[in-house]
């Protein structure tokens, strides 16, 4: 039963969305506080590449991942800078941090005497249980079968659930994100509260990126983490910028990611659907899921940060 | 009160000087970042510099690959360019180039050898433009008449286009697939009669199109009515509102326009030096170099076109850099710093900074009080 063709394909689309819940519960972070950084996509990969380089050095997975979250965070700063104190247009501001980040990430892994591309990483992420719960019908592999990066997302997931809407930082940070005037009036920092808050979404996307190359592709080659910073940005609308539900968006296009090696598995006729055709499959359902969900008044009443995308001017409130 | 470090104030118009500096102190700071990390991997910043310039600009067939290779990027750059001028934020380009080579290059395949030259190529040519615009309208559409964001539709549909042009060579025995070699999938080249003469080395009349029509979308722009009734919803949509001005159908213009830049910018690359649907020489982020290119020519369609020469010379010493053991990483990790530099460069364009005089800062403090 554990092995049907369902439980397999869901137990990796749990896997194929965890670096997904983390960028995306980033990227949200970073929102609410009235911030888009298109950049997930490079913090992503500098993360990616920071954290197998740690690992491959120390044969720590924690330091790798931990590397990969300063190394995110660290990398975010240049767009908070460039968005927050300079105030230029945030869109091509976090554009710029996806292209020096991708760039980045391929030099630092092909560069140097004795360069990282091509080999395997010196420890991977594995399930923590063996046999035991993990054998149990269903929730077995579903609850029981991840690895320890799994986990640490569902209590990011809640961490950050309960931290934007059941602590006093949370409130200020979502009143920076609706109205920051009004936020700086009630004597919050709104220049403080951005910086942070773009750096709490760069160390989540930093290690969303590490997950990829220590856990999903571990061997590193350029880009291991295809399109997935670019998902996260659309993931955060259809979670409508809530935690909990960016859970189940990432793990829906986990599943989505899968479906190709799914086809194949079942055999005639469905393994005859080219691969290229199936790999559309992520991106087409972001766009149907942003006309249905998000189009025109609705982006509000899914919970838009009013603020999203303005530059604050202090000096002209 | 607190005494601030710096005060910041808008500017009017910058002077040309400073215009011109800001790009140009972007490039050599990224050179900069470039040569630290260079450096920190053992490299030998100079000796890559020295070979990149050698190989864009050290001989005439290096010159003529470089304006190969400028060419799609002055029209992806002019398509970013047009849109962003208007805060349509068509991140998309890459997936209209791709798409505006699909068509250029089934065009081509369609026509055959039959037709001559004098109506096989404009039809191509045009074929792209329409590609391009073809696939700038699904994310348009939506965005004019339902709201819909489309950061993320464009973006999207650039996966899309990418994966549908694979599919068309690997995934399918399609018309654009060369059925010649069928163990070794590749695109069907397009006849002669679809291809653009070469003037210089292997540099074709494609780099001359492009530059003209940058100069058009300048013209449109700024010398027109059209551009006019644009350039003022850019500015403020509500002020042409009043003005009676038809916001959503400039947006639309606009945005298809954009898209018909970047297919031709396919369309010159498959007719010019590729020749056919070849995903090993499409899919080099040609789009994306535009958003760069753009930004550093601070959106003005001309002056896209230096720019776009100096990114072409970029992207054609990439492949060379690797002869001396250097990753052709180099040159997208180079081209994201001149972005960063100049994004924040803008802010400098837009602003004067300067320190606060002691004296009206008393007055201001007695002011205050």
């Amino acid at each position: 039963m554990n092995d049907s063709t369902l439980i397999l394909t869901l137990v990796a689309a749990i896997g194929l969305g965890t670096g997904l819940v983390f960028a995306t519960v980033g990227e949200i972070i970073t929102e609410r506080a009235g911030n888009l950084n298109l950049g997930v996509q490079g913090m992503m990969l500098v993360g990616a590449v920071a954290g197998f380089w740690a690992t491959f050095n120390t044969e720590s997975l924690l330091l790798g991942v931990i590397v990969a979250m300063i190394a995110g965070a660290a990398f975010s700063v240049i767009h908070a800078f460039a968005s927050v104190s300079l105030r230029v247009s945030q869109i091509v501001s976090g554009l710029a941090l996806t292209i020096f980040g991708t760039g980045l990430s391929s030099f630092l892994g092909e560069a140097g005497e004795d360069p990282l591309v091509g080999n395997p990483s010196k420890a991977t992420f594995e399930p923590i249980l063996e046999g035991g719960l993990a054998d149990i019908p269903v929730i077995g592999p579903l609850i029981f079968g991840h690895d320890l990066m799994v986990y640490v997302s569902w209590l990011t997931v809640a961490a950050a659930s309960y931290y934007l809407f059941h602590t006093r930082m949370g409130l200020s940070l979502r009143a920076v994100g609706e109205d920051p005037a009004s936020a700086e009036s009630a004597g919050v920092n709104v220049a403080r509260v951005r910086y942070a808050h773009i750096m709490a979404g760069g160390a989540l996307a930093g290690a969303g990126g590490a997950y990829f190359s220590l856990a999903l592709v571990p061997t590193w080659q350029n880009e291991p983490i295809g399109a997935s910073g670019w998902i996260a940005i659309a993931l955060v609308i259809l979670a409508s910028w809530r935690p909990w539900r960016a859970l189940f968006a990432a793990y829906l296009f986990g599943a989505a990611t899968r479906i190709g090696f799914t086809m194949q598995t079942l055999g005639e006729p469905w393994s005859n659907i080219p691969s290229s055709l199936l790999a559309m499959l992520p991106f087409v359902l972001a766009i149907i899921a942003m006309l249905v969900l998000a189009s025109g008044k609705r982006a509000r009443f899914l919970g838009a940060p009013a603020a999203l995308g303005l530059p604050y001017f202090r000096e002209q409130r | 009160m607190t005494t601030r470090r710096f005060i910041v104030e808008p500017r009017g118009l910058a002077s040309t000087g400073l215009i011109l500096a800001v790009p140009l102190l972007s490039v050599l700071l990224a050179v900069i970042v470039g040569a630290i990390f260079l450096a920190l991997t053992g490299n030998s910043p100079g000796e890559v510099y020295v070979k990149m310039l050698d190989v864009s600009f050290g001989s005439s067939r290096g010159i003529s690959e470089t304006l190969i290779s400028a060419t799609p990027l002055i029209l992806t750059g002019v398509a970013a360019a047009v849109a962003f001028k208007m805060l349509v934020w068509n991140i998309g380009a890459e997936g209209q180039f791709l798409m505006g080579a699909i068509f250029a290059a089934g065009m081509g395949i369609w026509l055959g050898d039959g037709s001559p030259a004098a109506v096989a190529l404009p039809l191509v040519i045009i074929a792209g433009a329409i590609g391009g615009a073809f696939w700038a309208s699904i994310s348009a559409v939506p965005k004019v008449y339902l709201g819909t964001n489309e950061i993320i539709t464009t973006l999207m549909l650039n996966f899309i286009a990418l994966n549908f042009m694979n599919y068309l060579i690997f995934g399918s025995s399609s018309p654009w697939r060369d059925p010649l070699v069928p163990q070794f999938p590749s695109g069907r080249p397009i006849p002669d009669s679809g291809r653009i003469p070469e003037f210089f080395n292997r540099l074709d009349y494609g780099f001359i199109v492009a530059c003209l029509l940058a100069i058009l979308a300048w013209f449109l722009i700024s010398k027109t009515r059209w551009g006019f009734e644009v350039r003022v919803v850019g500015d403020s949509a509500n002020t042409a509102r009043y003005a009676g001005i038809g916001v959503p159908q400039k947006i639309l213009g606009v945005f298809l326009m954009s898209g018909a830049f970047a297919g031709l910018a396919g369309s010159l690359y498959v007719a010019g030096p590729v020749g056919a649907l070849d995903p090993r020489s499409l899919d080099l982020g040609l789009g994306f170099t535009g958003i760069i290119v753009a930004a550093l020519a601070r959106l003005n369609p001309v002056a896209v076109i230096p720019v776009a020469i100096l990114m072409g010379a970029l992207n054609n010493a990439g492949p060379a850099l690797q002869s001396i053991q250097v990753p052709a990483a180099t040159v997208t990790m180079l081209q994201g710093a001149i972005l960063i530099f100049a994004v924040a460069g803008e802010f400098f364009i837009r602003n004067r900074v300067r320190r606060p005089e002691k004296r009206l800062e008393a007055l201001e403090e007695v002011s205050a009080a």
